[in-house]
């Protein structure tokens, strides 16, 4: 099987689990206390509001026509509209989504770029100081709440020294990069963006960098006691190539499917991560619209959501076919 | 089902290795913690004083300013006074803003996330490892059936999937009865302990795939083993077989995974309490969430101490999961999925 059809297969079944994602969605609403209109009309609203909600959401039709109808409306781009928030699900759930996006990538990247060299150095000087210093790291990092973490950054980096925000998003990361490359490039906008991200994105970060250091050294140890690195070794290929260029490759592949299943570790980290530092994105949104029970808004951050963990994960899929193309023939 | 040759495994790994010794000693001193809380807990950990509040743990003693209005002349001012605050020897880690004792808190509060990390997994396994078993033994239908349910599973992050379910669901708990408390050792303390149910429901439910997903690897495997087919031969039918050859030595790994999973359920655990997605405030992630708000005007022990407790007892379970790893079976590295 070429790649491509390896992509479009994994892609095919990507849509049926999109499928089922809706699916389980829509039966959400089943499962709640009460009339369904409970689930969308707010508390206090008025009988005539009650009626028009039922109305709209076709309450009265049989069930699979309410079914059909809320997966028409999804490809039309409609989620609903939300009574309590007074605007549109499409609109609200993709108004937050480029803040968790950013804040996601951003604690991705502080991760990667740590944890990778980490782990190297721990698996070639296994048994020394460094090796155990990025050990207890790695295992302090997998057992802290990351959520305790993020008030512990506040409590040293924004209340004792005062250098960081605690609380919002700042600038977009859009008006950083224009701010940059424009007619008078300015400092300031890169700044106050990471004024307002570093902390965030550490404490989001750290639960990953600690996996990946993990999962990076012990992958080492193993692909350098095999034979190939002896037999590059015996070549007297230098070191720094075989580790980085031979061993590291190997590594990374098991590495990347385990990133891709934590990804949802990521984004329920994330929801978490917000509500500490008010950061303004889709799991802010989740906490609020369970708060406020609004459970259109709910539904709609529940199926983007689970809509870009698939996505992401036929794209790791992809990804690892391509390093590794005995997987397509699998 | 556990051979002599696994137990030496055990032993030697445990002997070779500092960490394996320091995760056992962390889980003994939180189950014992949990277990006889009444008798460690110097004071009953609801009881408010609130003439004793934001008292700072011992050897944290120090000057602060408080603002108070008094009536001077008759007339109402605002008076700004240093005031000492000292540490009470009684209040080993200070008091919260209610005046409550954070160590009798943290000690009892080793109960729900004990509690609910082993009830929690023990859920999540009984759905999952039969599940797994059938489905990658029989295979065919049943197990494409069963990824399918498990890919749509892990689309939701099991956070963001648990404080759905809890706000669909409410905070439902039950009041256990204290068996001390009960026979009258420990007069002065909670009379019964509070489960969260939902919660321990929710975390088996959004966390059972994890275990499906090991049990059928197992399965996949050991279904063609020769004492396998054999025993098919000999007229076996599928559920004698699962039973009494599969789950045997698919165990080693299960258990693997259960530990680690212990661990993912107190963050888990933690992490609903902190946003108030549980039934009881006798919970770790509660009181950070209570801290949090005296971040800023200096009382840092509130949300910090309670902190320091969750990540020793998840440090000493993961350790206690690496032993077993590595004396058992040094496969799975990375599994196991987390808050």
């Amino acid at each position: 099987m070429s790649l491509g059809r390896f992509a479009v297969k994994r892609s095919l079944q990507g849509i049926g689990v999109v499928w089922g994602v809706v699916t389980v969605v829509f039966a959400l609403r089943f499962v709640t206390p009460g009339s369904p209109i409970n689930a969308v009309a707010p508390l206090d609203a008025s009988q005539e509001t009650r009626q028009a909600i039922a109305a709209e959401l076709g309450l009265d039709q049989p069930l699979y026509v309410q079914y059909l109808q809320y997966i028409f409306d999804l490809l039309r781009g409609d989620m609903g509209f939300s009574y309590i928030k007074g605007q549109d699900v499409v609109t609200l759930v993709f108004g937050r989504l480029p803040a968790t996006i950013e804040l996601a990538v951003a604690a991705s990247v502080v991760a990667i770029i740590l944890a990778i060299p980490l782990g190297v150095i721990s698996a070639t000087r296994r048994n020394e100081p460094v090796d155990y210093g990025a050990t207890l790291l790695s295992l302090g990092g997998i057992s802290t709440p990351n959520f305790w973490l993020g008030i512990m950054l506040i409590l040293v980096f924004a209340v004792e020294f005062n250098i960081f925000n605690t609380s919002g998003r700042g600038v977009d990361v859009g008006d950083v990069a224009l701010s940059l490359v424009g007619p008078e490039p300015v400092l300031g906008t890169l700044l106050t963006w990471l004024a307002y991200i570093t902390l965030p994105a550490i404490a989001l970060g750290t639960y990953f960098m600690a996996l990946i250091t993990r999962l990076t050294r012990s992958g080492m140890l193993d692909e350098l006691s095999k034979g190939y690195v002896q037999a590059a070794r015996a070549k007297g290929l230098p070191q720094t190539l075989i580790r980085y260029k031979h061993a590291l490759r190997n590594t990374l592949i098991p590495v990347i499917t385990v990133l891709g299943l934590q990804l949802g570790t990521l984004i329920g980290g994330a929801v978490i991560t917000e509500a500490v530092f008010s950061w303004p994105g889709l799991g802010s949104l989740v906490i609020d619209s369970i708060n406020d029970r609004d459970w259109p808004t709910l539904q709609g951050s529940l199926i983007v959501i689970g809509t870009s963990f698939v996505f992401v994960n036929i794209l790791v899929d992809v990804v690892y076919a391509y390093l590794d193309p005995e997987v397509v023939n699998d | 089902m556990v051979s002599s040759r696994v137990i030496r495994n055990l032993k030697k790994e445990f002997r070779q290795s500092g960490l394996a010794k320091l995760g056992l000693a962390l889980v003994v001193v939180i189950v014992l913690t949990a277990v006889f809380a009444p008798f460690i807990a110097p004071h009953n950990p609801t009881d408010q004083q609130l003439n004793q509040s934001e008292l700072p743990p011992i050897g944290f003693s120090e000057t602060t300013e408080r603002t108070s209005s008094q009536m001077v002349d008759g007339e109402i001012q605002t008076v700004t006074e240093e005031v000492e605050i000292t540490a009470e020897p009684d209040h080993v880690f200070g008091t919260d803003g209610l005046g409550r004792d954070m160590f009798s808190r943290v000690v009892y509060g080793a109960r729900t996330s004990l509690v609910v990390g082993v009830l929690g997994t023990l859920l999540a396994a009984s759905i999952g490892v039969p599940v797994g078993l059938l489905a990658g033994y029989h295979r065919g239908r049943v197990d494409d059936a069963l990824m399918r349910i498990a890919d749509v599973s892990l689309a939701f992050p099991s956070l963001v999937l648990a404080v759905a379910l809890i706000g669909l669901w409410g905070r439902a708990a039950v009041d256990i009865p204290d068996p001390f408390v009960v026979a009258g050792l420990a007069p002065e303390m909670p009379e019964s302990f509070v489960l969260p149910i939902t919660v321990v429901i929710v975390v088996g439910l959004v966390n059972w795939v994890w275990f499906a997903r090991v049990a059928r690897g197992e399965a996949l495997s050991l279904r063609g083993q020769e004492y396998v087919k054999a025993s098919r031969a000999l007229g076996a039918d599928d559920n004698t077989i699962i039973l009494r050859h599969i789950l045997p030595n698919a165990i080693t790994p299960i258990i693997v995974l259960g530990t680690v999973q212990v661990a993912a359920i107190i963050l888990l655990e933690s992490s609903l309490s902190f946003l108030g997605f549980s039934g009881t405030t006798l919970s770790w992630g509660f009181d950070i969430a209570q801290g949090r708000d005296y971040v800023s005007s200096g009382q840092w022990w509130i949300a910090s101490i309670p902190g320091l407790a969750i990540m020793l007892s998840v440090i000493g379970i993961n350790l206690l999961g690496d032993w077993l790893r590595d004396a058992l079976d040094p496969g799975i590295e990375g599994e196991g999925g987390a808050a």
